[in-house]
């Protein structure tokens, strides 16, 4: 196998097509009156966000925009409305804030030099926001995470990554922007550089440390099962980065993963209950 | 025996583990068929529970004959039709083991059945988990000639069907659950197995979506050239009729003449060489 960026290629309506039927039939399926999602004005929340409205209609959508003080961008405030208008669903903006202060202010151990620890709460505060929604207005939650970053791990636990379904991610970040592309995305939104924004200044790829283009086809190669020597020597990178990039995956594997119990008894939770996710 | 005679493709979603919508899917479908002169009506694999049942199979299957098949029995009396269609197929002579079959019943009541051989394990699929490999081909005599029964995963096992041919079926009848990322593969295999054999090939697929599963149709019947006759859309539900005519048999057999150039010696190597893989 080849690894060049073209393997990355795939027909994009096809795309666009599958992922809309993904959507359209999950909520019919389940019931629920439509699709609540976090919305931050970055490239993978505006796809998801504008593939929900495609899928189901825009007024059967709900992004959520949940901004704090110490990221607060309007840039990013502006693109998601801007996502919002074009493909005409509904957005509310919550400043989530005081309710992070109270977690600052309450828990015992709280440090707030640790960026990571820290960060995670406003990941998990917005979870719990969304949820809420959900719950109250009998929304589905839609996760926006790509499979660049869900490979890497690169999420928060329980946070960003919660979702009832998650309709991009079988496509890696490259791929993303491709169908963002495909279906309309303004360029300014594909085109600004990733950050999950849990503190600021923070961009994804130089906490990856590398370059998404790079780590997209490296993590294709592991997906089908390359050694990482063939991986480096095709992309001409060195062994032991790919090496790191395949420990890190592996690695963050039970972060993908829920409900790991030990084995007692006769069918378990999570290891052996195998049963559809949905009842029809 | 007719030499002439339409056929329906009823590519059908599934709601999963609910039997008697399911069954009255498959009602509906043979009656829309029966209108349009279809005297045989092909449904896709386990398209009495729906495929992706998980451990729920264990309360799905049934044996053969059983109450699905029965119903299904009456149906085909009272439209005076053949039916093919899928089903988990409980051993009579256990409780949990089960067989990933397909069925094929008659105006005069059950013809048959065959349990797939070949279960794929492996990507999305986990069939080994929950079925027994069927051990037999299956060709019945019936008045539409001799029908050959396949299972999807089958068709990548160019033996399955010759062996199927060699008995003597005319039209090979592969019901199938396969998910759109092996669309090429399919497309590709069903034509050549009807070339390879000169035989007709009846391909039916399910569609819909399970477990973020899509499975994307395109059902067709394909002549002994390798003709796609008719073909279902994509991805949606359709029913659609095609005319099988054995007539057509001859002249490709003698233009390509697969089954006289046979050399039975080769299997004897085969068998051999595939043991020592």
């Amino acid at each position: 196998m080849e690894l060049t960026p073209s393997v990355l290629d795939i027909d994009w309506s096809e795309v666009e097509t599958k992922i809309r039927r993904f959507i359209k039939d999950y909520v019919e399926q389940t019931g629920a009156k439509g699709i609540v999602l976090g919305l931050s004005g970055g490239l993978d929340s505006s796809t998801t966000a504008a593939l929900s409205a495609l899928a189901i209609g825009g007024d059967k959508v709900l992004g959520l925009l949940l901004p704090e003080q110490e990221t607060y961008n309007t840039q990013d405030i502006k693109h998601a409305k801007l996502v919002a208008e074009k493909f005409g669903f509904k957005t509310e903006m919550i400043d989530i804030t005081p309710a992070l202060k109270v977690f600052y202010n309450t828990i015992p151990v709280f440090e707030k030099a640790d960026k990571i620890c820290k960060g995670n709460i406003k990941a998990r505060t917005r979870m719990i926001y969304i949820y809420y929604y959900a719950n109250r207005l009998n929304l589905l939650v839609c996760g926006s995470s790509d499979k660049s970053e869900t490979m890497m791990g690169y999420f928060t636990k329980w946070g960003d990554v919660a979702a009832d379904i998650s309709p991009i991610m079988d496509l890696f970040k490259t791929q993303v922007r491709k169908l963002a592309q495909h279906i309309g995305i303004p360029k300014e939104i594909i085109k600004k550089p990733a950050s999950p924004a849990l503190w600021p200044g923070q961009l994804a790829e130089e906490e990856l440390g590398i370059k998404y283009e790079t780590l997209d086809l490296i993590l294709y190669g592991l997906e089908h099962f390359m050694k990482p020597e063939e991986i480096a020597k095709q992309l001409g990178l060195k062994t032991e980065l790919v090496e790191k990039i395949k420990h890190r995956w592996l690695y963050t594997e039970h972060k993908r993963r829920m409900l790991l119990t030990t084995k007692i008894e006769y069918r378990t939770v999570g290891t052996d209950f195998r049963l559809p996710r949905t009842l029809y | 025996m007719k030499e002439r005679f339409k056929v329906a493709l009823a590519q059908i979603s599934c709601k999963r583990a609910d039997k008697t919508e399911n069954i009255r899917k498959i009602e509906d479908n043979v009656v829309k068929a029966r209108e349009q002169d279809a005297e045989l009506v092909i449904f896709p694999e386990l398209s009495l529970t729906g495929y992706t049942l998980r451990d729920q199979i264990y309360e799905l299957a049934e044996t053969i004959p059983g109450p699905s098949t029965r119903l299904l029995e009456k149906l085909a009396r009272k439209m005076e039709t053949y039916i093919v269609f899928g089903m988990p197929e409980l051993s009579e002579k256990t409780q949990a083991t089960i067989y990933n079959a397909a069925v094929l019943i008659g105006p005069d009541g059950l013809i048959g059945k065959y349990r797939k051989m070949y279960l794929p394990t492996h990507s999305v699929f986990e069939e080994k988990r929950y079925f027994r490999p069927g051990y037999q081909t299956a060709v019945f005599e019936t008045d539409l000639g001799k029908i050959g029964l396949i299972i999807c995963y089958d068709i990548f096992f160019p033996e399955v069907s010759r062996l199927t041919r060699l008995k003597g079926a005319q039209l090979i009848v592969c019901i199938s659950a396969s998910p759109a990322v092996r669309r090429t593969f399919f497309e590709t295999l069903t034509a050549a197995r009807a070339i390879e054999n000169t035989a007709f090939l009846a391909y039916v697929n399910l569609v819909g979506i399970e477990d973020g599963l899509q499975f994307w149709g395109g059902s067709r019947l394909i002549g002994p050239n390798g003709k796609v006759l008719v073909k279902a859309k994509y991805d949606e539900e359709d029913l659609v009729i095609g005319e099988v005519n054995y007539v057509d048999i001859r002249p490709v057999e003698t233009f390509v003449p697969t089954l006289k150039d046979l050399r039975p010696e080769l299997f004897d190597k085969l068998k051999e060489n595939a043991e020592k893989l």
